[in-house]
């Protein structure tokens, strides 16, 4: 067969319409469902019927690349859609991953019915949903201004549940510092493997890049996803207030409509300083509001980790065996 | 617009209170939680047009509110929304009584009711009858309701105005009960044509407790008819009063010279003085004419004194100094001044005979203060002249009476004098014709065994009325040797006074013309009775005086107002008689004259009669002195329906006014809009602040 580059996964434009409300979405009670609701909706926006046909040995889709062998193409997806997908089943997938969840006091923000919290848990809840459902052990970690909770990454019954049940809990919302808990993590993560910080990253990022490069330096592959809420991309303040910092407890009188303009500047400053800080370290960054829908936070993961998978395939694949694993 | 009650706007001074915290709050005080102020620095709040605007529009509701609530408590209302109220209740018929005694000539008394009855006068609407008296001892009416029901409305107030204007209090006393009993009768009386009125008596006084009000108690007032008693607050003043004592012992004897005068110096009990001085006045001068008496009197209490004469000239005044009150200060004296009476006797006794009825009668009339009696024995063969007859106020007649003795003695008796007859003899007795044409009185001689006693006597005729009183009535002392036993079968207007134990009549009143014979038995002489050696011998004689020429003139003091009986003059003084007053007026007196009734001020007034002048003193009646305050509960103790006062007439106008605006507020309720107003301006700043804290919040961001 001669292989073509498989097209890379949808991009979220256009499965914008299938997309669910993030609003509707953090009506739901329970972070299990909630998860299970977004990854479902992923796969719908891939495959339109997720579960027809669908193997629970069955773990990973990922896009043909030339040389993968034809016997885990999916013919049916290629019949329906004209793409080519390859299944990788789980004892194929060795797939370490650690989930970091900031859980300090800024993330308790929210101008929306819910908080940045909320939405990191469920943006975590649902990332080790699907990654376990491709077989992957994955693992998780809290901290605000320290490390709260650390489950090493495991792929077995009752595992999922029991990170759901730790990402559900109220945290105590202290200060952040992401310095302490990254060097923590540091420790604590000695196997390679993939890592999802899930923060807002408001904070200097001088000590942040430092964290970052120890953690980089255990050869972790590191993933950034950035979570603000459209209060704090737009500060769209109109009344003149007495705001308050919810870590520090700093207030600061101000006219937001005349803040309004420097508050953007020097916050897009600080996004395009990460950016470059993400970039140099090959980190993957991801900005999120939390009134995008979710589904779009695991396409954009899916895209980074094919595009990534890619260049190690061209990289280093083995001639006539299976699908390398991926990085 | 008016307000019932402006003081209430004090509480839209509340407006401060909006207007501070609008101010004190441009620095908002909102906290909004943020996540980070890593990206924010410092920046004052601006008010932008529309902040402003919105804060003003707020602060103007606010303010709005508390105003109106401030103008709904302040009970605004508006003359002109409604018109005027009709009068209250019916027309009144009032009496004005104003009092015009002597205590109103006090201080400025006068003037003031004269104001209160002006303000009185004003408030009269012109369905209103009013009458206007005048009070002192009498009532004299000043405007009559004919008077003011003629007179065009706009006139009437003035008409009563100048009556009372043209008058002062005078010197009389204070009748009160007269006076409210006529204003009662006069409101009474029917006002035919003139509807329902309300029948009321003002009266304006000072209501003092000198004021006559006997005659109150056990009256029926009219049922419809109510007594308002206006007092006038009297100066605060500390009074003494000066009362005359004259001698009231008719028979004591004339004094050598002027007799000393007793005076009674009378304090009030709310009187803040107790030193005076008594003496005669100066004439035309406010001095003494001597050294003054040094009198301490307490207040309540009095003291007589006695001022002994001048020794030089008769004084007419007493002036007491002292007191506060000068207007009862002077008392006028005039000593007693003794009557001179003639007995006419005719008889056929010697002078100085001790045996005949001559001598005893001579001596039954010494001299008093108040008469002189001179016994005047005339020969009756010949008949004295008709001067002698005239003047003459008794004749006793002893003797047989001749044709020409009768018909001399009888324009006597035409007089109304009395010719006391005593026939010597029984054949006398039939001269009782000569006096009495018609009248036939036979009498025969008696002479009983011992003696005959007066058994029955009537104490009822003014002749023997003096004897009525147990002490004096016994006659059964008296022996009568002799009498003639009279027949009085002709005589069928003889009315018998006394009889002997016999039955025989004594004594006998015969009626002659305007005159009267008395007709006595038996002689008073040793020869035929006791009668005249008796203690009631005197007396009974003057009695016949009494009886023929009236009582002696014992009075010579007279309030103002009292009318001064005439003493007895000779017919040749009498035709000139007339009367000087105190102010050296003088009044001829008619003739026939019995009394002076034009006593109208104080003083000494002199009857003036040929050469003879008589002098009487007219004071002040001494209730006028007692000032103090009667209170009107006593009146109404007595009966008299009475009523609270009015308040002064600007109070009342005040009151009235306030009255219309109650009753304006209470009909136009304006108070309830501006409530109404103010909760819609609530409702409205509720709504628009509220509406722009709800954009606040929409704007600011939800932490948990």
């Amino acid at each position: 067969m001669n292989a073509t580059a498989p097209p890379s996964p949808a991009p979220p434009a256009a499965t914008a319409g299938r997309l669910i409300d993030p609003a509707v979405l953090m009506g739901i009670r329970h972070l299990e469902l909630r998860a299970r609701v977004v990854v479902e909706g992923f796969w719908s926006g891939l495959h339109r019927s997720p579960y027809h046909g669908f193997s629970v040995e069955f773990t990973e889709y990922r896009a043909y690349t030339p040389g993968d062998d034809l016997r885990y193409l999916d013919w049916r997806v290629l019949a329906r859609s004209d793409r080519y997908y390859v299944k990788r089943f789980e004892d194929e997938t060795n797939l370490r991953c650690h989930l970091l969840v900031d859980q300090s006091r800024s993330m308790a923000f929210g101008s929306l019915p819910y908080t940045k919290a909320d939405y990191a848990a469920t943006l975590a809840a649902s990332l080790a949903w699907f990654l376990n459902l491709q077989g992957d052990a994955v693992g998780l970690l809290t901290f605000d201004a320290r490390v709260g909770e650390y489950v090493p990454p495991r792929h077995r019954p009752g595992h999922l549940r029991r990170l759901l049940f730790v990402l559900d809990r109220p945290a105590a919302g202290r200060g952040t510092d992401l310095t302490a808990p990254l060097a923590r993590a540091a420790e604590l993560l000695r196997k390679r493997g993939l890592v999802v910080l899930i923060s807002d990253f408001l904070a200097p990022l001088d000590r942040l890049q430092a964290a970052l490069l120890e953690l980089a330096a255990g050869g972790h592959e590191i993933v950034l996803f950035q979570i603000l809420d459209p209060a704090e991309s737009d500060f769209d303040f109109r009344l003149p207030a007495v705001f308050e910092d919810l870590e520090s407890g700093r207030t600061l009188q101000l006219d937001p409509v005349a803040a309004r303009a420097e508050y953007r500047r020097r916050l897009a400053e600080h996004d395009a300083a990460l950016r470059e800080m993400c970039r140099r370290l090959g980190i993957s960054f991801t900005r999120l509001e939390t009134r995008q829908p979710l589904e779009l936070a695991l396409f954009e993961f899916l895209r980074r980790r094919t595009e990534r998978g890619r260049r190690h395939a061209r990289v280093a694949r083995p001639p006539g065996r299976g699908i390398a694993p991926s990085r | 617009m008016n307000f019932l009650a402006p003081w209430f706007w004090l509480g839209a001074l509340a407006v401060a209170g909006p207007l501070i915290f609008h101010l004190v709050r441009r620095t908002t005080r909102e906290r909004v939680p943020f996540s980070s102020l890593l990206f924010l620095r410092p920046a004052p709040p601006r008010l932008t047009r529309r902040n402003r605007l919105e804060h003003l529009l707020l602060l103007a509701l606010r303010c709005l509110v508390l105003v109106l609530l401030a103008a709904g408590f302040a009970r605004p209302f508006l003359h002109q929304l409604f018109p005027a109220l009709a009068p209250e209740g019916p027309a009144r018929r009032t009496v004005l009584l104003v009092d015009t005694s002597a205590s109103m000539r006090r201080g400025d008394l006068w003037s003031r009711a004269l104001a209160r009855a002006d303000a009185l006068l004003r408030r009269a609407g012109p369905a209103d009858q009013v009458a206007v008296l005048t009070f002192d001892h009498t009532v004299t009416p000043r405007v009559t309701f004919e008077q003011w029901n003629a007179a065009p409305v706009t006139e009437r107030a003035a008409l009563a105005r100048a009556q009372l204007a043209a008058i002062q209090p005078g010197w009389a006393a204070t009748h009160l009960d007269t006076a409210l009993i006529r204003a009662a009768e006069l409101a009474a009386e029917p006002a035919p044509a003139a509807g329902e009125l309300a029948r009321q008596v003002v009266v304006l006084s000072d209501l003092q407790t000198g004021s006559r009000t006997a005659a109150l108690q056990g009256h029926e007032w009219p049922r419809e008819v109510t007594f308002r008693f206006e007092p006038l607050p009297p100066p605060r003043a500390s009074n003494a009063a000066l009362h005359w004592l004259p001698e009231s012992d008719e028979t004591a004897p004339p004094t050598e010279g002027p007799a000393a005068v007793r005076l009674r110096v009378v304090n009030a009990p709310d009187a803040t003085r107790e030193q005076f001085r008594v003496g005669w006045a100066a004439a035309g001068s406010a001095d003494f004419a001597a050294p003054p008496l040094e009198v301490y009197v307490p207040p309540g209490q009095s003291r007589v004194v006695a001022l002994a004469p001048l020794p030089n000239a008769p004084a007419g005044a007493v002036r007491l100094t002292g007191d506060d009150e000068p207007f009862d200060n002077l008392v006028f004296v005039a000593p007693p001044q003794p009557v001179p009476l003639r007995v006419l006797y005719f008889g056929r006794e010697a002078a100085g005979d001790p045996r005949s009825a001559r001598f005893f009668l001579e001596r039954a009339f010494p001299p008093t203060r108040h008469r002189e009696v001179r016994v005047l024995a005339l020969d009756p063969a010949q008949p004295p002249p008709a001067a002698v007859i005239e003047d003459a106020a008794l004749a006793v007649v002893t003797v047989p009476c001749s044709p020409a003795l009768g018909a001399a003695l009888r324009p006597l008796l035409a007089r109304g004098r009395a010719v006391l007859f005593v026939p010597p003899e029984a054949a006398a007795a039939a001269s009782l014709a000569e006096l009495v044409p018609g009248a036939r009185l036979a009498a025969e001689e008696r002479q009983p065994a011992d003696y005959a006693l007066l058994g029955e006597l009537d104490f009822r005729h003014p002749l023997l009325a003096p004897f009525a009183d147990p002490r004096f009535s016994d006659f059964s002392k008296i022996r009568f040797w002799r009498h003639r036993r009279l027949d009085l079968a002709g005589c069928p207007e003889a009315r018998v006074l006394a009889r002997f134990d016999s039955g025989d009549p004594a004594m006998v009143d015969l009626p002659a013309g305007r005159g009267r014979v008395l007709v006595w038995a038996a002689g008073w002489q040793p020869a035929e009775s006791q009668l005249a050696l008796a203690t009631k011998f005197v007396p009974l004689l003057h009695s016949v005086l009494d009886l023929s020429a009236g009582p002696p003139p014992t009075a010579v003091q007279f309030s103002v107002g009292e009318p001064i009986p005439l003493p007895e003059l000779p017919a040749a003084a009498r035709a000139a008689a007339a009367m000087r007053g105190p102010d050296g007026a003088v009044t001829p007196l008619p003739a026939g004259a019995t009394q002076f009734e034009r006593t109208d001020a104080p003083g000494l007034y002199e009857l003036v009669a040929g050469e003879t002048v008589w002098r009487r003193a007219v004071n002040l009646a001494p209730g006028e002195s007692r000032l103090e305050p009667l209170a009107v509960e006593e009146l109404e103790r007595l009966g008299v329906p009475a009523t609270p006062a009015s308040p002064p007439p600007a109070l009342a106008a005040a009151r009235q006014q306030r009255l219309l605006a109650a009753e304006l507020e209470n009909r136009q309720k304006l108070w309830r809009w501006c409530l109404l107003a103010a909760l819609g301006l609530v409702a409205l700043e509720t709504f628009l602040a509220g509406r722009a804290a709800r954009r606040h919040a929409m704007l600011q961001p939800v932490s948990s």
